[in-house]
Order: structure tokens, then sequence, then C-alpha cells
């Protein structure tokens, strides 16, 4: 660890800096580098077992390997097929009941108790039900990434739509504002924030409803695959579908940060 | 010899992200007595909360020299306390635990530390609030407990910045000749930042007024009231001239920045 | 998400004025109608169950269930593989928490160091931590450490990542005082960095909670020898539902229980940010 460096200026963590973004890149990929380079190095010189833990170059051949027999982008297409379907599904659900339990005191309640049970448990114990239920397939995987998503998106708009400052309200009223208006320039505008973080919250849970839904009841996919060449002890072969979902995550994430920027802007 | 002296002192703020530096103070000068009461006014933003933190040595001057006791001062330490305008309490601690703070570092041990902190925090009057923590105190009574942290440590100078800022009209000349009475207890060298200019003529043995952004000192005045000092000075004829001697002084400050009209500071003397 | 939204009351729009009788049952309106609709759910359930409306042995019904429940516990099964699943989980996430704060602390006070690790922390954080089961168990084995080393995975990085945030949020007031009267650099970082980030450390303590029980579970419905996760893939090839229930009911308790008492931790480590 280097030297703890607490900022003389401001007698804090160092804060960043904006002529940091070279370093700032260059560390990154260094990292980066170091792991891979670390690895490889362990497995050429003997020091881990190649079958069992593999290497980078042997999952660089794996990776040509599934990207020419087409592989690679058949699973691509399934699991993404499966996501997209399930998320919008959730996407309409939630929102819908979001703003229903916002508005309506009643609903709420009635929601409350089913909600918090479905927000709080790790609701992978289900998948063994909806497999009884639906059957081996994406039926299954899609019910489950749904399962998982829609109640976070339904619990944060409604957090949005309550977060709405009433005296903002009050003010669009007093101007003679109807209903709608404030519904349209008020409760709208100001839920974005939070219907946001829920659906940027929401894709990453619907990313582990595919691929969860996929390892467990499905014969096809990255989630598949990744059970599969486990079972059978790939690991080269196995590391291909798991890097492809981790970059998945993360180029899900930078393009939801990028939106909420944009939209968030107002909020500095 | 006087015990604190400022030679020179130019300060200027860089923006880290921007490169842009910003001249906060230029070319203050002044000595302290030992055992001297001095207040500071001056326009909102003239700086005068950086003069403190300088002598605090929670800065480092652009340039120019501070000395205390002849000696160059170059680290905060417990030969001055500091009471903050925006208090400054550890959040997560009681009031009690926040005025050991000082005491603490220090290096004194449990007991007496804690004995001590008691002391003074009955001394501003929140006994029954030693457990609470700062986020169920008032404003005012959050001031205290930063004022109790700073008397604890027994500096040898006292750094108030608008100590008094957050107390309401009454509570506050209370306090001021409560803060009177501890002082010419063991007469303590006490620098005053005050927005207040009745509460600058009623402390002070002299007055240091500065001028607007970038702060510089336009005058000292000494005040030559006798002490012990009676609330009711404030209504004599020599008080009443300290007062317009000062008003006048930092109306002019205020009209010649600029900043009234451009309607982005507050005139400092509407207290 | 670390925490549940708070159930802050502002209404949207001014109602009416609710007539007194209303208003008197107005405190207890969220219980009644929350309570009311689970009895509602639970009878119809136990009616479809019972009288095999639809196949009872796909969804079961409430007494089936509960009878399940008392016969798991008596047999003894439930405790033999519960017990299993705790002890995975005390030794994967203790460790968690120790060098997960360390080195939360260690990036937000070294840039260098953050820079250096930052991508693949970000990557480990919004990736689903269940595709690494298979990748483990190929590592570690099929036993225990193979699961104990998922919850550390699971845990470790959510701590890590509100550790850091944490320390570079302490507002900069207090950690002006403290050098004010003197601290040293290591006296800020014991009596102001971590005593302010303590609030967000102990929600990243909630999130990893959850997460890592998620991870736990996967893990050993992958292939395991004994745990909870095990029960659940047993009787869900002999298509058990009011089984799989209990163990949904398990599953779910384990976690509520854990973030409860982590809250219940914080309000006596933290009492100062509970009410904020
Ligand atoms: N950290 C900083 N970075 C950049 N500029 C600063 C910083 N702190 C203060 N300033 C600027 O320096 C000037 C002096 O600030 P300072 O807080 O010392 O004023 P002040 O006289 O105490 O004001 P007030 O009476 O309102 O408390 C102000 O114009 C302020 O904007
Ligand atoms: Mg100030």
């Amino acid at each position: 660890m280097s030297k703890i460096h607490i900022d003389d200026e401001t007698l804090r963590p160092a804060p960043r800096r904006s002529n940091d973004r070279v370093e700032e890149i260059g560390l990154g990929v260094l990292g980066v580098v170091l792991l891979v380079g670390g690895w490889e190095y362990a497995a050429y010189a003997g020091w881990l077992n190649p079958v069992i833990v593999s290497s980078p170059s042997a999952i660089a051949q794996a990776f040509a390997r599934q990207w020419q027999s087409g592989d690679l982008m058949k699973d691509l297409g399934i699991s993404l097929a499966e996501f997209a379907i399930g998320f919008s599904l959730s996407l309409v659900v939630g929102l819908a009941l979001g703003v229903a339990m916002g508005m309506s005191r009643w609903v709420e309640y009635a929601a409350d108790p089913f909600i918090w049970f479905l927000y709080a448990s790790p609701l992978i114990a289900f998948y063994p039900l909806i497999i009884v239920w639906l059957g081996f397939g994406s039926t299954t995987v899609i019910a489950l990434t749904f399962l998982l998503t829609f109640v976070t998106i339904a619990v944060n708009t409604m957090a949005g739509v309550r977060s709405v400052d009433p005296q903002l309200i009050r003010a669009v009223r007093a101007f003679g504002g109807s209903r709608l208006d404030v519904v349209a320039k008020v409760v709208l505008p100001a839920s974005v924030p939070l219907v946001l973080a829920g659906v940027r919250i929401g894709l990453g849970r619907a990313l582990i409803g595919v691929i969860l839904g996929e390892m467990f009841s499905s014969n096809g996919g990255l989630g598949y695959h990744i059970s599969f060449y486990g079972a059978h002890l790939k690991t080269a072969d196995l590391f291909v579908p798991l890097t492809t979902v981790v970059v998945i995550g993360v180029v899900m994430t930078r393009i939801c940060a990028v939106f909420e920027r944009r939209f968030l802007a107002w909020r500095n | 010899m006087s015990q604190l002296a400022l030679d020179r002192l130019h300060l200027a703020y860089e923006n880290q992200a921007t490169g842009a530096s910003f001249l906060a103070l230029s070319e203050v000068s002044f000595k302290v007595e030992r055992g001297e009461f001095v207040t500071i006014v001056g326009p909102s933003g003239c700086g005068k909360s950086t003069l403190l933190m300088l002598i605090a040595a929670l800065l480092k001057p652009t340039s120019g020299a501070l000395s205390l006791n002849d000696r160059p001062i170059s680290q905060p330490g417990s030969d001055r306390a500091l009471v903050f305008q925006d208090f400054a309490l550890l959040p997560w601690r009681t009031v009690l635990a926040n005025v050991e703070l000082g005491l603490e570092l220090k290096g004194v041990p449990k007991d007496k530390r804690r004995e001590a902190a008691r002391r003074y925090v009955q001394m501003v009057g929140l006994r029954a609030f030693e457990n609470s923590f700062p986020h169920q105190l008032s404003g005012g009574m959050r001031q205290r407990v930063g004022i109790a942290r700073a008397l604890s440590v027994e500096p040898e100078v006292l750094l108030m910045d608008e100590p008094f800022g957050a107390l309401d009209a009454q509570i506050r000349q209370v306090m001021a000749s409560e803060l009177l009475r501890i002082w010419e207890r063991d007469r303590k060298t006490i620098l005053f930042v005050t927005h207040d200019i009745d509460e600058a003529v009623y402390l002070a043995d002299r007055i240091i007024v500065m001028s607007a952004s970038p702060g510089r000192i336009v005058k000292e005045i000494k005040v030559d009231f006798p002490r012990p000092r009676e609330l009711a000075i404030r209504n004599t004829p020599e008080f009443t001239l300290y007062r317009k001697q000062i008003w006048d002084l930092l109306e002019e400050q205020i009209r010649n920045s600029g900043s009234w009209e451009q309607g982005d500071v507050e005139p400092a003397v509407a207290s | 998400m670390s925490s549940l939204p708070s159930q802050a009351e502002a209404r949207l729009a001014p109602r009416a004025a609710p007539r007194a009788f209303q208003r008197a049952l107005q405190p207890w309106m969220r219980a009644i109608v929350g309570v009311g609709g689970v009895l509602v759910f639970l009878v119809v359930w136990q009616i479809v169950g019972s009288q095999d409306l639809i196949r009872s042995d796909l969804i079961s019904y409430p007494t089936e269930v509960l009878r399940s429940l008392y016969a798991m516990v008596a047999s003894g099964e439930l405790w033999a593989n519960l017990s299993v699943t705790l002890q995975e989980f005390v030794l994967g996430f203790f460790p968690a928490i120790v060098l997960g704060v360390a080195l939360g602390l260690a990036f937000a006070l070294s840039r260098r160091l953050l820079y250096l690790f930052d991508p693949l922390f970000a990557a480990l954080y919004t990736a689903p931590m269940i595709a690494f089961v298979p990748v483990l168990v190929v590592w570690f084995g099929v036993g225990l450490v193979s699961k104990a080393v998922m919850v550390f995975l699971s845990a470790f990085i959510p701590i890590v990542i509100n550790t850091r945030t944490g320390v570079e949020e302490v507002p900069e007031a207090p950690i002006r005082a403290l050098k004010a009267f003197g601290a040293s650099r290591w006296q800020i970082i014991a009596k102001g960095l971590l005593p302010g980030a303590l609030p967000a450390i102990m929600a990243g303590l909630r999130l990893a909670v959850g997460r890592s029980i998620v991870s736990l579970v996967a893990a050993e419905m992958y292939v395991s020898v004994r745990g909870i996760g095990r029960l659940v893939q047993v009787y869900s090839t002999s298509d058990r539902a009011a089984e799989i229930f209990v163990l949904v009911l398990v599953i779910s308790s384990l976690g509520f229980l854990g973030v409860v008492l982590i809250r219940r931790i914080e309000a006596y480590v933290a009492p100062w940010s509970a009410a904020r």
C-alpha cells in the first residue's frame, strides 16, 4: 500500500483532479495488464494447474474457437433476447405498479406486504417452483428475470412519485394549474431521478435473472454454457461466456450512467 | 514584545481543477499583544475566516510570515484554539466527547479530560445535553459546544470566528459579557471576528477593520473604555462615535467593492 | 440498492379532508389493508390448493407448508443443512468485512491505488456474481471452501466500494477541526474518516448480506453435499412444492434476519446516523 495521502489543502483524502485523466487510464490499463500478465506467467511457469485454472492465452484460443463456430453469437443472441423480453415486461409492469402505489394509498397498502417480501427475499429460491410450473427453457428464464426485476422498478418508481416536494405542487396549483398540469409539470419530471435509479438497478437484476435461469433451467445461452463448461471442467471455455457476461454488465452500467447524466443535468 | 505578529500576509486560493487562483488576503500585517482582546470586522467574504485559519495553520500563506512568541507558526497546535464559524463538530460524537477532543489529541488521560470537559460543558450551560449528538442541538447550542471545546485546551491565543453568529440578539449580549468575564479572569489573548459592530466595540481593546475582498487592513481603532465594562456603555455618546466611525468605514468598503450593487453579497453590517 | 426507500408521507395532491371516523382509523389503515390483503391471499391459496382446483403438488397450500416445516424441523433435516449454510456464510463474510473495509479505506486515501484497481472492481461490482459459481467450484471443489469464497467475493466488493465512497464523503468541517486541534494523519483516519464513514460501511454490509446469501444458495444449488440450496435442489427434482415453499421462507428469513441484525448493530455503533 502506498503512503497514506491526505491532501493538505482540504485535509481529506486526495480529491480527483481534472488533469488526472491520463494517470487514471494509464494505471487502470496497467492493473488489467498486471492481472492478465501475472496469471499467464503463473500458468506458464507451472505454479498453477493449467487444466483447472487455465490461462489468458488458453481463454483467448477458446474465444476464437467459440467465435468461429458461431456458438458465442448464438448464446449471446439467446441471452439478449431473453433479457430484452424479461426486462421490457418488468419495465411496463414495474412502472405502472409503482405509479399506482405512489398515487393511491389503497393500492400501496394492499401491495405493500407482497412487494416487501419479494423485494427482500432471495428470489432465486423460487426458481424450482417456476420450473415446476413452466418447465425447462426460455419461458422459465424470462419469468425468473421478470420476478427479479419488476419489484425493484416498482419500488423505486413509487419512491420517486412520493419524493415530489408538496410545496412545488402547491406552487403549480397556486398559479392555476390543473391536476394534469401537476402530474405533467411536477410529478413526472421530479420522479425521473429515482425511476432511473430503479431502471439501473433493475438492469443489473435482470442480468442476474437471465444468467441464473439459464444456468439451472435451459439448454442454451451464456448462463447455460457457463454451467455446462464448468460441469465438464473446461475452464478456458467457461471463461468465454463468463467474460462476455461481465462485459455486458459493464457496458449496460456505462450506458445507464450516460443517460442519467443527460436527464439529471438540472440536479447538478 | 508582541505575542502574535503577522507580516505582509498574502493568501491566494488555488482551484486545483481549473488552475485558477483567487486572492483572498493582501498585505495583511498587524501585531497582537499578550492578553489583548482584538476584534476584526469587515464585509462578508473579505477573508476574515481565512485570516484565522492562517493563524491556526490550517492554511499556509502564499507569501508573508506569521509568528507566535517570536517563533514562526508552521503547525496547528494547542497553543491556539479556533472556534469555527460553521461549528465543525464531529457529528458522530456526543457533546461531551466533542469537547474532549482537543485534550484527547494532546494526550490527556481519559478521566482527567472527561472531568475538564464536564467543567466547560457546564460553563456554556449545556450540562443537560452532554450526551446529545450535534444534530439534536440548535445552532446556538452547537456554537457553544465549539466554544467549550476551544476553551478546554486552555490555549494561549483564542481565535473566535463569529462565535455568536447563530445566537439571537439577547443571548448574544449575555454571552458577550460572559466571555468578557472569563477573559478578565485569566486574560488570554483573543482574536474575535464579528459582523456586529456594537459587539466589536463592546469587547475590544482594539478593532481591526478590513476592506472588501481581497482583504486588506483599512484601519486599526483603539477602544478606550475602562474595564470591567458594563453592557450599559453601549448607550454612551463615546460608544455612538465609535459605532459611527466603523459604520462609515464599512459602508465605504461595500460601496467601493460594488458587490452590493451586483447583488451577490449581503451587506456585512446588516446585523 | 442498499436500503429500502423511506416511506415519506408526502402526498401527491391535497385530498378532501377525511371524515371523522375515517380519520380515527387512519393510523390503522395501512395495517388493516395490508394484513387483510395477505389473509385473502392465504385463504384463496388454501382453498385452491387443498381442494385441488389446480394441481396441488405444484402449488401446495398453507397448512401443508406448515406441516412440512414441522416435519423438516422435527427430523433434524433442516438444521443439519442450515448449519452448513451458516458456517459457509460466516467463513466468507467476516474476512470480507475486515479486508473490504481496509481496502476501501486504502482506495479512498491513495488515488494511485484506486486507479490501478478501479476497472477491475467496477467490472466485478456490476457483474452477476452467480456467474462465477461454476469456476469457483472448479477451482475450490464442491465442498465448503468454494461456497465460502463465493460469499467472500459477493460481500467483499460492495463493502470495498461503500467504504471508499463513505470515506470520500466525510464532510470537511469535522476533519478541519481535528487538524486544528493537532491531530496526526492516523488520528484523522481513526477519529475522523472511519467513524464518519461508518453509516456508509453499515449500508454496504446490508447490501452485502443480501448479495452473498443469493450467491451462497445459488452455489449450493449448483453443486454441493449439504446446505439449504442442496435441499432446494433435492426437493425440486421430486416436485415437492410444500418443502420448497418452506425453504423459500427459510432463505428469506435468513436475509431478513441478517439485515435486522445489521440495523441493530448500526443503531448501537453509529447512533448519530440513525436519526438522519
Ligand atoms: N476553499 C476556497 N477556495 C476558493 N476560494 C475560497 C475558499 N474559501 C474561501 N474562499 C474565498 O475567499 C474569500 C474569503 O473567504 P472567507 O471565508 O475568509 O470570508 P469571510 O470574511 O470569513 O466571510 P464571512 O463574513 O461571510 O464569513 C471569499 O471571497 C471566498 O469566496
Ligand atoms: Mg467567515
